[in-house]
């Protein structure tokens, strides 16, 4: 952590990696902050703290072709895109990054791997870099994050105003860090600046007492709270769209005549007919099942799982609920109408 | 071809289908060959399981495994038609082809079952899945592990019934076999007997001493049969059910078919009583 970069320099060292990888970074896109592939160092921001989409969808695309088909040339023979270049996704917060860590056991691992997720999280590089402040809608600390923590990253910035302080922290990330090496300088002085950074948001940050939450919900599954809870939602589904570690999607077929491509799309547990089998069953039909779902989903059914938190702290959905349905609401609650 | 094939597990095998059984008026049983014959070889199938079914162009159905793997190179999958998939796949004749992947899920617990008896109580297209089980069972290389095994089923109506050729043919010439058919309503040409699934068990009355039973049909025939066996003294851990629910990648990812914290393509479809009472009822 004895390296830092010069704030004016970052530019400069962003397009030296632009030029090897593909730069996968945040850039303002209207009123959003969006991640997106193939963008210039001029382009990049860093003073949203945190983007108005989480970059989940660098492994796992709102929308991507699974497999192309023809059958007027072979009988069922299916051609798999290519899984695109080596890339470096940088401009990741701390807390997007343990979102990573936490939907990775979803795709990889257990019996099943996921061909698409593991092919783009084997070739992307990571950079992260630190939160510049913590907003109010931020709970990191409560799952055991800071706006300073560098686990999962290759390579984590951490931001001190005019400077970055770069530490290097995997082979991946070291490959990349040889890139930009001909801007990093020695700052005896780094690693007390960022301990002191640390401390001061460390102080900023709110967590929510957890204590307790998933042993109530692990009984609550029938409580009454769920219907009060679930009346304002508006089955929306902004909640699952900006969240880091919502996963369910949906395989859809589009062709005409003889060709076509059979895609996955991002899908909510919101919509309508996620759960609506053929011949009329329907598991979670109403609000009350499908809000339910979400919340249980987030605060115990991926703790039980995986031993995982479900919920990173990001505060997106709590931003951008429409009927402000606040899962720090929700965990207060539920610890008060037991 | 690429190696993306193998090692992507949602690629579909192209696999033939080699005959064709109308089984109901809206059920086909399909007999289907991978082809090639490694895949074949290699499928490695257990009683119970499930596979995906592919149409390029139409998507893809969960669909359990009608066959028992003791009948070695082909598969059968009786489907029944009930949705935009299930209507194409009804259109399809001998020769054309489908894709498949699989197996999913766990299996008929029949290491567990053997030396005990087995009542299967099944109704509609529900014996499907537990009809893997049966053959298994009734193979002669499997017989002797296993006792007397009785089969209750029942349908609407005697058109609706599946596997006429089994439950009449087959299946009661095999030794230590009973099999037990009822349809809902009396009609003409129909001299069997005439009641509901859990009624018939009710009056069976099956002592639950060293058996085992596996039951799937509709919803509302299971909930009975349920009851039934309770109030015939079964206990949780003899009974054993197969559940279902709307999947997208059959592989544990894709967030449709949980329950709870499980996921009924991993850890499903096959539970027994106890514990499903350990789940949230939502499925």
């Amino acid at each position: 952590m004895n390296k830092v970069i010069k704030r004016d320099q970052l530019v400069a060292a962003l397009d030296s990696i632009a030029a090897k990888y593909q730069l996968i970074a945040p850039v303002q896109d209207e009123s959003s902050v969006l991640f997106k592939p193939g963008v210039a160092g001029k382009d990049v921001v860093l003073d949203a703290v945190n983007s108005t989409v989480s970059p989940k969808g660098t492994f796992f695309p709102q929308w991507e072709t699974m497999y192309t088909y023809n059958m007027a040339e072979a009988d069922f023979a299916v051609k798999h895109p290519d899984q695109g270049p080596d890339r470096v996704l940088f401009g990741v917060r701390p807390c997007d990054i343990m979102a990573i860590l936490h939907i990775d056991p979803v795709f990889i691992g257990e019996k099943f791997g996921d061909f698409y997720y593991e092919a783009k999280r084997n070739k992307t590089t990571i950079i992260g870099v630190s939160c510049p402040s913590v907003a109010h809608t931020c709970f990191c600390s409560t799952f055991g994050g800071s706006p300073t923590a560098n686990k999962g990253a290759d390579i984590m910035f951490y931001d001190l105003g005019d400077k970055f302080a770069v530490e290097v922290l995997t082979d991946k990330g070291k490959a990349v860090a040889e890139l930009i090496s001909k801007f990093l300088t020695d700052d005896a002085a780094a690693p007390a600046a960022v301990e002191a950074k640390a401390k001061e948001l460390a102080a900023q940050c709110k967590p929510v007492d957890v204590t307790g939450v998933k042993e109530f919900l692990d009984g609550a599954f029938e409580h009454p709270y769920w219907v009060e809870l679930s009346k304002k939602c508006l089955n929306c589904g902004v909640c699952t769209y900006v969240c880091p570690t919502c996963h369910c999607f949906d395989v859809v077929d589009e062709g005409y005549k003889s060709e076509g491509q059979r895609i996955r799309c991002w899908d909510s547990c919101m919509a309508k007919d996620f759960n609506l089998a053929a011949g009329g069953h329907n598991t979670r039909p109403s609000k009350l099942e499908k809000v339910r779902n979400r919340f249980m989903h987030k605060l115990k059914y991926h703790l039980d799982r995986y031993n995982l938190a479900g919920c990173i702290g990001c505060g997106r959905c709590s931003q951008k609920c429409p009927v402000n349905l606040d899962i720090t609401q929700v965990i207060s609650d539920v610890k008060a109408v037991k | 071809m690429c190696k993306c094939a193998s090692e992507n597990p949602m690629y579909a095998y192209p696999a033939t289908i080699t005959k064709i059984i109308e089984e109901t008026p809206d059920v086909k049983t399909f007999q289907m060959v991978f082809d090639d014959p490694q895949v074949q070889e290699n499928f490695g199938n257990q009683p119970g399981q499930v596979t995906m079914i592919s149409l390029l162009g139409h998507g893809e159905i969960t669909i359990s495994i009608t066959s028992s793997p003791t009948r070695k190179g082909m598969l059968e999958f009786s489907i029944k038609k009930v949705g935009r998939v299930t209507e194409i796949v009804h259109q399809l004749e001998v020769g054309m082809k489908v894709g498949i992947r699989g197996p999913y899920g766990n299996n008929f617990p029949f290491e567990d079952m053997k030396g005990k008896d087995l009542v299967i109580i099944g109704g509609g297209i529900g014996l499907a899945p537990v009809r893997s089980l049966i053959d298994y069972v009734l193979a002669d290389e499997n017989r002797a592990d296993y006792g007397h095994v009785d089969i209750v089923y029942g349908a609407r109506s005697k058109a609706d019934l599946c596997f006429k050729y089994d439950l009449f043919d087959t299946w009661p010439q095999k030794k230590d076999t009973s099999v037990y058919v009822t349809i809902d309503r009396s009609e003409e040409g129909w001299d069997g007997k005439v009641a509901f699934v859990p009624a018939y068990l009710e009056e069976l009355n099956p002592s639950p001493e060293n058996k085992i039973a596996v039951t799937c049909g509709p919803p509302i025939m299971i909930k009975f049969v349920l009851q039934t066996l309770a109030k015939l003294g079964w206990k949780d851990e003899q009974i054993i059910t197969t559940l279902e629910g709307r999947m997208k990648c059959c592989i544990g990812k894709c967030g449709r078919c949980n329950v709870g914290d499980k996921f009924i393509c991993l850890d499903g479809p096959v539970f027994n009583l106890a514990q499903i009472k350990q789940m949230p009822e939502e499925f």
